[in-house]
């Protein structure tokens, strides 16, 4: 299962791209991606709790099950204005 | 994304993220018409300093489609909670130095109490529910903003087999 995901602000500094493509199994949430990312890369870890998840431009809870392309986006506390 | 991206929505409202100065004189006149009693607008600017630092300048970064999407709600919300005519939001992106305009809402209503309501309510929510980043850089180092978390629906609870 094919899902697009973007970082933005400080969480693209630490994963170093604004966007990034994986394949997940079948019934993988978001909180599952979030969790494979922040095993690739341990300094997104502690921002788990600072963050929320969009899925296709609404913003969606960790407990959502994604769908074949999917566009996925974490967000960190915005600061528009 | 390199041009602005611009609408019109219902009620004839304009909603602009733009990467160049904000035109505010043009977004007032787009909403102020013979109907209206009462044009009220924010404009949002650029600060110099930041809890007592200096501040260089700043750089607005977005997720331009949903935040998009969100400042389309924002306009459609208002209409639902006030009497008021139209609006205009404009939100700028990318690099702004001190003193440029970095959001502007203007809000025509027949009667200036909407009209006031309503804009303060379009900016309290863009600060909330827009998904759009400011860095503050300084002579010794950058730092992103402190932000909002917006508010994230419940979860649906998860559908039971059937038995």
């Amino acid at each position: 299962m094919h899902t697009r995901v973007l970082f933005f602000g400080k969480l693209k500094e630490i994963t170093g791209a604004a966007e990034q493509s994986v394949e997940l199994r079948s019934g993988a949430t978001i909180a599952d991606l979030f969790e494979r990312f922040a095993h690739n890369t341990p300094a997104l870890a502690p921002y788990r709790s600072s963050v929320v998840a969009s899925r296709n431009q609404e913003f969606a809870p960790w407990s959502t099950v994604l769908e074949h392309g999917d566009e996925i986006a974490f967000l960190p506390p915005v600061s528009g204005g | 994304m390199g041009a602005n991206t611009l609408a019109f929505s219902a009620h004839d409202d304009l909603i602009l993220l733009v990467r160049d100065r904000i035109e505010v004189d043009a977004l007032i006149k787009h909403v102020r018409q013979p109907g209206d009693g009462a044009v009220v607008t924010f404009d949002g600017c650029v600060r110099n300093q930041s809890h007592g630092r200096a501040t260089l300048y700043l750089e607005y970064e977005a997720y331009e489609s949903m935040a998009f999407e969100k400042m389309r709600e924002i306009a459609a919300s208002l209409h639902t909670l006030f009497a008021i005519d139209s609006l205009a939001i404009a939100h700028r992106l990318g690099r702004l130095e001190i003193g440029e305009t970095s959001v502007f809402i203007a809000v025509s209503a027949p009667h200036r109490k909407a009209a006031f309501e309503a804009c303060r309510h379009a900016i309290d929510t863009l600060k909330k529910t827009v998904p759009i980043w400011k860095k503050e850089f300084f002579e010794d180092g950058a730092v992103w903003a402190d932000g909002e978390l917006p508010p994230v629906p419940a979860a649906t609870p998860a559908a039971k087999p059937a038995s």
